[in-house]
């Protein structure tokens, strides 16, 4: 080999092994660029998504647009990804007038069936149980300012955060859907009447709703514990 | 009396599995549409030039010659036929070895859209061979271990077979054979694992096929790294196809399509997979290029034509999915899978057709007979796709199965 040749593949080995590099060196920023997800708006998807129908279930509404954790938190799909959570009816009913919500903050990861946030009411706060896997993207900034949002639109305005959830399709699956969510409220509110006084079985004679605070009308002295036998906590 | 509770029975089974609820004559008035007319005129007159070339051999129908003797049939029916279908063992691998099964709902017009794609692909192959009753020789006769061709052949007939056995469980679902169906799904990652190893083998052994031929293809398009070339680029052929052919069919057959699917989510994962393998395989051309050390063919009007593949149907696409993917943009990840679908046709061609015999004259230009002959297999592989997807449970489960899988 005259040493033109050598020279000649020597070059070549070194473009082969820089491109060798190259790739290495684009490869891993061009995957996490491919993986990521563009961060889009909190409240734009939130608002155009906002649930038009709601179905009475015994004394609670239920929407059929959500699922449901059995610590009766809800969750949503917003798009691929980005899942909306709040709590439902039936909790909001349960803990009453509610004076503050303490949410985790932007960034914090929450794991399904664990504590997420916590709302305070008549002076004592419960925890619930997140429904879905991820990391908070968003928080409802209103919920700050008016915690009631929570009693007067649980399924809307109401909603609690925002979590970026890669693996949302399948963990949504396991939750309870909008059919069997109701016959799990019929059963819940069934265990209700079983634990009720005798002054809130009289408001419901006439078909009515019962009083807002139903823990709180079942055991004045202890609500808390009510609320956490059925909010699982 | 039997005789005709029988005859009634089988003629309920016919409608109802054949004729779509229909009677038969009801049927029939519903195929005279403009759409069918064309089909039925293709295929008639298709048909028609492959008795042709049967009867008068390769000669009168083939612009074929001893310098050129692979064409349109090979580079196209074959090699881009077979890279097209990788979308079978694609996913098949993804959901039943890797466990990704959120993309069970794309696996079975995958592995059909595979195993029609191998048929066809079979077809014109046999179009293409001078003596097509030497067929089954190398499975029967004389095996011919030292041929690059006795992989290749073998290769893709157990594949095919493969691919056959795993579509089964919607054949038997659809005819309500629930015992056989349940046996066969419990042989699916058996088959799953045949599918990968015999398509890494032949998926990469079609390119290997041009190792012997090194003189015959432009330095640009020869590399010793050719069957790793063709391997990676089916996967991206397959991802992009499936792509392609999902959005497609649950536009064209949104009555038989399962609702409960977000597809959109499966494009946008189907979209990432694509374009990371599109980058890799950019960057594996280019390692080509400097291992051959042909930079400065990069000058000439070769050297225009092959950045246009290598920049514009490779490195390009995969940017444009990669940022389509971040930012969910559906509609553009489609058309985009469709362009890579389309980048992967100009390689093969490339490789076996245009840049192939480069430096002879006069160049091979396929025949109207042979173009022709390639879109009636085309249209066939479609209208059989129609028939299956309009029959059987392919795009959606029934829901008395939904539960065992």
């Amino acid at each position: 080999m005259i040493p033109h040749d050598i020279l000649t593949l020597y070059t070549a080995k070194a473009i082969e092994y820089l491109v060798a590099i190259a790739f290495i060196a684009c490869f891993i920023p061009f995957w996490r660029y491919a993986m990521s997800a563009k961060a889009q708006p909190a409240e734009a998807t939130v608002k155009a998504r906002v649930p038009r129908r709601t179905q009475w279930v015994e004394w609670f509404q239920v929407s059929p647009e959500v699922a449901y954790h059995p610590g009766h938190a809800w969750a949503r799909a917003e798009r691929p990804g980005l899942v909306t959570v709040g709590m439902d009816d039936f909790a909001q009913k349960l803990v009453g007038p509610i004076a503050e919500v303490s949410l985790p903050h932007v960034g914090a990861r929450v794991s399904q069936g664990e504590p997420a946030w916590s709302v305070r009411a008549d002076g004592q706060s419960v925890s619930m149980l997140s429904p879905i896997d991820g990391v908070v993207a968003a928080v409802n900034p209103n919920i700050v300012s008016s915690p009631d949002l929570v009693n007067r639109d649980p399924y809307g305005d109401g909603w609690l955060v925002r979590v970026h959830a890669p693996k949302a399709e399948a963990t949504l699956k396991g939750l309870l859907q909008p059919r069997l969510a109701r016959r799990w409220i019929e059963e819940a509110t069934n265990d209700l009447r079983r634990l009720m006084a005798p002054e809130l079985g009289l408001a419901l004679q006439d078909g009515g709703v019962p009083v807002d605070g139903i823990a709180h009308a079942i055991d004045p002295s202890d609500w808390r514990r009510v609320a956490r036998t059925f909010l699982l906590t | 009396m039997r005789s005709d509770a029988v005859a009634l029975q089988s003629q309920g089974w016919l409608t109802e599995k054949i004729f779509l609820g229909l009677t038969p004559r009801a049927y029939l008035r519903s195929l005279l549409t403009p759409g069918n007319l064309a089909v039925a005129l293709i295929l008639v007159s298709g048909l028609g030039i492959i008795a042709y070339r049967f009867i008068y051999g390769l000669g009168a129908a083939t612009n074929l010659s001893q310098d050129t003797p692979w064409g349109l049939w090979i580079g196209f029916d074959m090699l881009c036929g077979v890279a097209l279908a990788a979308g079978g063992f694609t996913l098949a691998s993804s959901v039943y070895l890797l466990g990704l099964k959120e993309y069970h709902p794309v696996v079975r017009p995958a592995v059909l859209t595979a195993f029609l794609g191998y048929v066809f692909a079979a077809i014109g192959l046999a179009c293409d061979l001078g003596r097509p009753w030497n067929f089954p020789t190398p499975f029967l006769f004389s095996f011919g271990t030292t041929s690059v061709m006795f992989e290749v052949g073998w290769c893709v007939l157990l594949y095919t077979l493969v691919l056959a056995a795993e579509f089964t469980p919607s054949v038997f679902e659809w005819l309500g054979l629930k015992r056989w169906r349940d046996f066969m799904l419990k042989l699916t990652v058996g088959l799953t694992v045949a599918a990968v190893v015999l398509s890494t083998l032949h998926q990469a052994s079609l390119g290997g096929l041009f190792l012997m031929a090194p003189h015959r293809i432009h330095p640009l398009w020869y590399s010793p790294f050719i069957p790793i070339f063709f391997f990676i680029s089916a996967i991206t052929a397959g991802l992009s196809m499936v792509i392609v052919e999902s959005g497609l069919s649950h536009r064209a057959f949104a009555h038989r399509a399962d609702h409960h699917v977000n597809l959109d989510r499966l494009t946008i994962g189907l979209a990432r997979a694509a374009a990371v393998v599109l980058f890799t395989y950019f960057f594996a051309r280019l390692q080509g290029l400097a291992d051959g050390n042909h930079w400065a063919l990069l000058l000439t009007g070769w050297g225009a034509w092959y950045l246009f593949e290598v920049v514009g149907f490779v490195l390009v696409p995969s940017l444009v999915l990669a940022s389509a993917a971040r930012r969910e943009q559906v509609k553009l990840i489609r058309w985009t899978a469709a362009w890579v679908v389309l980048g992967v046709v100009v390689n093969r061609l490339n490789v076996s057709v245009i840049a192939f015999n480069w430096n002879v004259t006069p160049r091979y230009v396929p025949s109207v007979m042979e173009i022709l002959t390639t879109i009636t297999l085309v249209t066939m592989g479609v209208t059989v796709f129609r028939w299956v997807v309009n029959r059987m449970p392919v795009l959606a489960e029934l829901p008395e199965y939904r539960e065992t899988r």
